[in-house]
């Protein structure tokens, strides 16, 4: 490449990750917005739930209106609402009367714990799996990883993990089907880390083989397709060993496209993971959602929301950027 | 070799698309006969609660009602099956109007419609659906319009990609200098030649639908007053260490279903995708 070729190139690159980011922040924009229209049009008065059906006394009505400012017109709610959230303050949680923030940051981190920790392993076994696969096409070796994934891709999370309740809790009775720690033990140092690693291991488990197929499938398909090409076969013409072939050739090009893929997963983690969190009783952000919906507190819902949206576009817009870098032949559009 | 011989030879060559389409018929099969397989009324609150498989003719057992969890699998098909049918049809219409008009009108029309698929495309979706049917109630209908609502973003992503290449064609070129009128060319020409890949797609986003309704109904948001296999599971899962049979069975039922589904529509984008059928040709 001539430099003002690689010129050209890291100019085109910067005005692709602006674009990115542009668009990511557009992206959080509409969320926001449609959030905000979706909860002033849903039916139900919040201050009618908050008082009871039965008190019908104006002055404590008004007094709540003005507290919570459901008083003021709506484009000034939503501009109120649009600074502070851009502040980085979510707002109240109208049942709990506590910051959405707060109840957020004491959730999140054994969210992130079970998403991350699953993310990581689904990436490396399902490609390595994959690979596998491509690489002894036919074989029964490939047979039986290619339906199991298929199968895998159809089964719904929830469910998957009451399954892994009934085997590995009920009958064999291997692993605790609920919680972080056990209860009324206080565990300490290394004790503590096994006793939180034995509770997630079902959890994690259960993640790990439904977001697998993904990779399984991208590595599998990007191999099969590398090696297919006629550079490979002309590196074969010339005497070089699969081996080195496919360490040096193969496996780069082949690991590409997961990156993609670990932007996609992850997005899908950050909801998907609530629902096992359900499963498990597992003290994370899924519980603040379930009571969130079964109270109707949508301000804390939209709190949610708004930082599931936030992490998915930073998450896809990083992704997009690694991607850019590494394969110089993506086409900035 | 007429066209059913052809397409006939296409199915069975397709080993995804054949196991699909009787996937699909045997579903069909059972609403058609939905009441001669069901031993009992599915809604019925018998006096056998928690009745373990086998007992009193139970064949799957009952749930905490007395309900035969056998007879509500069969009643479930028709809900799984509805829901992704209508679910899928609001979302490749809009995807099919949105894409379309965006690659073949192009301009500025195109740029806001692409942004839009773009944003559509990167919005957390499964949670969306869950606020809208936790503030807006949580019947079937909504479920049903709710997720048609939010995951066409990959319809109109096709759509648009098939408009932009169309467009360029002989035949719409001159559709234009005869004086067709814009509507008339994207629905006569483009939509007509270009729905192939949304229809394999929309097949395949069934079996998303199937897996949301479940999703949602498993958080509590399902319709009450409708049986389905995810409130079944939901129902389930309280009784999970002692009458394992009801979520067991249900899940099951939805794996076969959702299963189906990924068959006929990779089936189908074997098919029907352009790019597949000229590798294809020898």
């Amino acid at each position: 490449m001539d430099d003002s070729q690689g010129k050209d190139g890291s100019r085109l690159m910067k005005k692709y990750i602006i674009r990115r980011i542009l668009s990511g922040i557009l992206t959080i924009f509409i969320v926001f917005t449609l959030t905000f229209i979706l909860i002033k049009s849903a039916p139900g008065d919040p201050i009618r739930t908050l008082i009871g059906q039965d008190n019908d006394d104006p002055v404590l009505q008004a007094a709540l209106e003005e507290k919570w400012g459901l008083n003021k017109s709506l484009p000034e709610q939503y501009f109120a609402y649009l600074s502070n959230a851009v502040q980085g303050d979510l707002g109240t949680s109208i049942i709990y009367e506590r910051s959405v923030n707060e109840m957020i940051s004491e959730k999140v981190g054994a969210t992130v714990l079970l998403g991350l920790t699953s993310a990581i392993l689904a990436l490396i076994i399902g490609t390595t799996l994959g690979i596998l696969a491509a690489r002894h096409e036919g074989s029964a070796y490939d047979t039986i990883t290619s339906v199991t994934t298929y199968t895998m891709n159809s089964v719904p999370s929830f469910w998957l993990g009451l399954m892994f309740i009934i085997l590995f809790s009920t009958k064999l009775g291997w692993l605790p089907s609920y919680g972080m720690t056990t209860a009324r033990k206080n565990y300490e140092g290394w004790a503590y880390v096994v006793d939180v690693m034995r509770h997630m291991a079902l959890p994690i488990l259960t993640l790990t083989m439904v977001t697998m197929p993904k990779y399984f499938r991208t590595a599998k398909s990007s191999v099969l397709q590398v090696m297919n090409e006629d550079f490979i076969t002309t590196l074969r013409a010339t005497g070089m060993s699969e081996k080195k072939i496919f360490s040096k050739y193969v496996f780069r090009n082949a690991i590409l496209p997961t990156i993609t893929i670990f932007g996609i997963t992850m997005a899908y983690l950050i909801t998907g993971v609530s629902l096992i969190e359900v499963v498990f009783s597992w003290p994370g952000m899924g519980r603040l959602v379930l009571t969130a919906i079964n109270q109707r507190d949508y301000p804390t819902l939209q709190g949610i929301y708004l930082i599931m949206s936030v992490s998915i576009a930073v998450v896809m817009i990083l992704v997009d950027i690694i991607y850019a870098v590494f394969d110089p032949r993506i086409r900035y559009d | 070799m007429t066209k059913i011989q052809k397409a006939l030879r296409a199915i069975v060559s397709d080993k995804q698309l054949l196991f699909g389409l009787i996937g699909i018929a045997v579903l069909l099969l059972i609403i058609l006969f939905q009441d001669v397989l069901e031993t009992h009324d599915p809604y019925d609150y018998g006096p056998d609660s928690l009745a373990a498989p086998g007992i009193n003719g139970h064949l799957l057992g009952t749930n905490k009602l007395g309900q035969d969890v056998y007879s509500m699998l069969i009643a479930g098909v028709s809900t799984s099956l509805k829901v992704a049918l209508i679910s899928s049809l609001i979302s490749a219409l809009i995807g099919i109007l949105l894409g379309g008009a965006a690659g073949f009108l192009g301009g500025k029309v195109d740029m806001v419609l692409s942004e839009l698929i773009n944003v559509f495309m990167m919005i957390p979706t499964f949670f969306l659906e869950l606020m809208i049917i936790a503030m807006f109630g949580n019947s079937i209908t909504n479920v049903m319009i709710v997720i048609g609502l939010t995951s066409w973003a990959s319809n109109a992503k096709l759509m648009r990609a098939q408009a932009l290449s169309l467009r360029e064609r002989t035949f719409v070129k001159s559709a234009i200098v005869m004086g067709e009128t814009r509507p008339q060319i994207l629905f006569n020409y483009i939509i007509p030649n270009g729905i192939f890949p949304v229809i394999a797609n929309t097949t395949m986003g069934m079996s998303g639908a199937i897996l949301t309704e479940a999703s949602l109904s498993f958080l509590g948001l399902g319709d009450v007053n409708v049986i389905s296999w995810g409130q079944m599971i939901y129902d389930g899962k309280s009784y999970i260490t002692s009458a394992w049979w009801i979520a067991t069975f249900a899940g099951i039922a939805i794996v076969l279903t959702v299963i189906t589904f990924y068959m006929l529509g990779d089936g189908l984008n074997h098919v029907l995708n352009p790019k597949h059928i000229s590798g294809g040709k020898k």
